[in-house]
């Protein structure tokens, strides 16, 4: 008998954090997926209705949803792959004595506090085909003969915006491993000194698989971050010239800002879906780890 | 039994009666004493003419003997983002009572029933006179019924600004057909330091959101025009377009070039031409001093310039909209009218302000008023604003980029306005 109470106890006390869950995650998203399916379009009130698996079909045959797609993929490929590499390097450096550690280790953290909407802004003034303190550098570095306009040019748009990107993740990685590295015993890389292990071989042997849980956590939380993220790329350039740095959220984005809502939302339920598919083995392969 | 039943409703009554005339009391005493909220949104070109429309607010809010106090909130207008977040907020149930307003808008505003129509008002109002018809027919037109729900404003005729310094430089005269436009493009464009690289481009041409206004001359001028983009005609228009960026007449930042980006080039001495209205001659007059002036966008086949509309609205949700009318009646023929007029230097839409000697006497005003019978809007329709905020931009990059030719650009902008 008390153990039934003790059983009805703890549902009671996280029923209030479950509703305020329902009311803020469960609701909008059970909407989003219903607006998928229909035909909701702002510019036209008196077209909404339920018309079946309509949107996405039509987000089949969109071209620009598959070039959006891959765009993504490239994305978070480089994007997340250099940040967490810059990271790694930041954080093992970080983590050694010298003066002004702290100092570093705070100023490192600046793109990472940055909004950003800033970011985007900064980066496009950084990237002027005109007036860009890029371009003024390299002109007189006379690494270019004239000022290369990164962001009006296809061919050039996306690399800048995915080195924006870059720049703006290296301080999660390397606060996250900093925090992790801070944590591998010291025993540990004696006995590999006096095993004669080499610089290398420590790394391999005794860092990464320490650090290897904070490394599957972070870097899960920055493909979805990444995947997700419009901020920057929408106020670097919206998405163009010619849909060229235009990622599947900014697509998503855009196509909410032409109040195509059930477009959009049903875009939207794919790219979560593929982000599920990424994240559920890799939260299995955390989970497997940490048994073993 | 009866009479205690007659006693309360005789206490009832007098109840109510007191409660009645209390009720009459507060009202006609809010009227005078409770000030009638009026919240305003409204973009501004620049730092002078957000300080203008404040003090055009501050004055009405002195001397308007209505006791309405309007609050103007600034928003950008960002290529039409304004519009967006406009829509956003009223959807929202947070939108204001009035806006400043682009006719683009009004399908999809009116469609959702977030205006307030005004046909009552303007009918009973002194000055309804003071506009031209012409106008309210536009605002009719605008909204796909035969009510008003859009209150005029003022207007800006998009045209060239040149500097003839730079005319003078290359020896041409201000061109007068299309072609000898097009040709002033090429001779504009000049390495003036020797060094073996463009350093002056003949026009400033707009890649970005709100490019699409001086495109259309361009279309127009082949023949073409915005019911088919299709035609042979409107494709040489695109062609032409397309020659300018292929063949660094323009800045090679164009596809990406917005409001910002054609001024500051313009001003800085980077472009000879460039397109834009009269709200920007004060700018430019004030960085260039008398080495800048204006002449309409030349005729070729056919002549098209785009008129820059701006209005005021209200919304349907506002409490009062007596006092809000009171407030855009004042921007439309009042003194708010005139201010904001001559700070910006748009065309107003109200007779008596037109025919001060302020107005009669600026030469970009005269440039503004010669291309006005050529001045028209794009089609308005529920696609318009995806179109001009993205499909637009990105076909036109995709083509000045090579990635589309003429063809099958103009195709995917017929598609993407009219769905086919």
């Amino acid at each position: 008998m008390r153990n039934k109470k003790a059983g009805f106890w703890p549902y009671l006390l996280i029923m209030p954090a479950l509703l305020v869950v329902m009311a803020v995650v469960f609701i909008p998203a059970l909407n989003a997926v219903l607006m998928s399916f229909q035909s909701y379009d702002l510019r036209r009130p008196s077209e909404i209705g339920f018309i079946g698996a309509d949107n996405y079909i039509k987000v089949m045959r969109d071209s620009l949803f598959w070039s959006s797609l891959w765009r993504t993929l490239l994305w978070v490929l480089f994007g997340v792959g250099f940040q967490f590499v810059f990271g790694f390097c930041l954080a093992l450096l970080l983590n050694r004595p010298f003066r002004g550690r702290g100092l570093a280790r705070s100023v490192s953290l600046i793109p990472w506090v940055t909004p950003g909407v800033l970011i985007g802004l900064m980066w496009r003034w950084i990237y002027d085909g005109s007036y860009g303190v890029l371009n003024d550098i390299l002109l007189k570095l006379n690494l270019i003969d004239e000022s290369i306009p990164f962001l009006a040019r296809v061919s050039t748009v996306f690399p800048a915006v995915v080195v924006t990107i870059i720049w703006q993740g290296i301080p999660f990685f390397a606060l996250m491993l900093l925090a992790g590295l801070q944590g591998v015993p010291g025993e540990l890389y004696e006995a590999a000194d006096i095993d004669g292990a080499n610089v290398f071989q420590k790394f391999i042997q005794i860092t990464v698989p320490s650090l290897q849980n904070t490394i599957y956590v972070t870097t899960l939380l920055r493909i979805i971050w990444v995947a997700n993220s419009v901020d920057v790329i929408f106020n670097m350039t919206g998405g163009g010239p010619a849909y060229a740095s235009q990622t599947l959220s900014v697509y998503i984005f855009n196509k909410a800002n032409a109040l195509n809502l059930g477009y959009s939302s049903a875009m939207s339920i794919i790219l979560t879906i593929l982000l599920l598919l990424v994240a559920i083995p890799y939260l299995k392969n955390l989970f497997r780890n940490q048994e073993n | 039994m009866k009479k205690v039943t007659v006693f309360f409703l005789v206490i009832a009554l007098c109840l109510m009666m007191s409660v009645g005339c209390k009720k009459k009391d507060d009202t006609s005493s809010g009227a005078t004493n409770t000030p009638i909220d009026i919240t305003h949104w409204y973009w501004a070109d620049n730092p002078d003419y957000s300080a203008k429309m404040q003090q055009i607010v501050k004055d009405f809010n002195e001397n308007n003997d209505q006791n309405i106090k309007v609050t103007a909130q600034e928003y950008p207008w960002d290529g039409g983002g304004y519009s967006e977040t406009l829509f956003t907020a009223a959807m929202g149930g947070g939108g204001p009572d009035t806006a400043a307003w682009k006719l683009t808008s009004t399908p999809l505003f009116k469609a959702n029933n977030l205006l307030a129509n005004l046909d009552g008002y303007i009918n009973d109002w002194t000055d309804k006179e003071d506009i031209e018809e012409n106008l309210y027919n536009v605002m009719r037109n605008a909204s796909g019924t035969d009510n008003i729900y859009v209150m005029p404003w003022n207007t800006q005729v998009l045209y060239v600004y040149y500097r003839p310094s730079m005319f003078k430089a290359v020896n041409i005269a201000v061109p007068t057909t299309y072609d000898e436009f097009l040709e002033a493009c090429r001779k504009l464009t000049r390495d003036t330091d020797k060094n073996g690289k463009t350093d002056v481009y003949g026009f400033g041409m707009r890649g970005a959101k709100g490019g699409q206004e001086p495109w259309g001359s361009f279309i127009y001028g082949r023949g073409g025009d915005f019911t088919n983009f299709s035609t042979p005609q409107a494709i040489a228009g695109m062609q032409d377009f397309i020659n300018l960026y292929k063949n660094g007449y323009v800045p090679p930042t164009a596809p990406t070039d917005g409001f910002n980006e054609i001024i500051a080039n313009f001003k800085s001495g980077k472009t000879a031409m460039t397109i834009h209205h009269i709200g920007s001659s004060s700018g430019m007059v004030e960085a260039l001093g008398e080495d800048v002036d204006a002449f309409p966008f030349p005729k070729g086949t056919s002549q098209w310039t785009s008129m820059g509309d701006t209005e005021n609205v209200i919304f349907e949700a506002c409490d009062n909209k007596d006092a809000a009318f009171e407030w855009v009646a004042y921007l439309a023929t009042g003194k708010g009218q005139e201010e904001w007029c001559k700070t910006t230097g748009n065309v107003p839409v109200s007779k008596r302000v037109q025919a001060m000697p302020e107005f009669q006497n600026n030469k970009f005003m005269k440039v503004s008023i010669q291309g006005a019978p050529s001045a028209g809007i794009f089609p308005i329709l529920d696609t318009t604003t995806e179109w001009i905020n993205t499909i637009w931009p990105n076909t036109t990059a995709a083509a000045l980029a090579g990635q589309k030719t003429a063809e099958q650009a103009m195709a995917d902008l017929q598609k993407g306005l009219y769905g086919s």
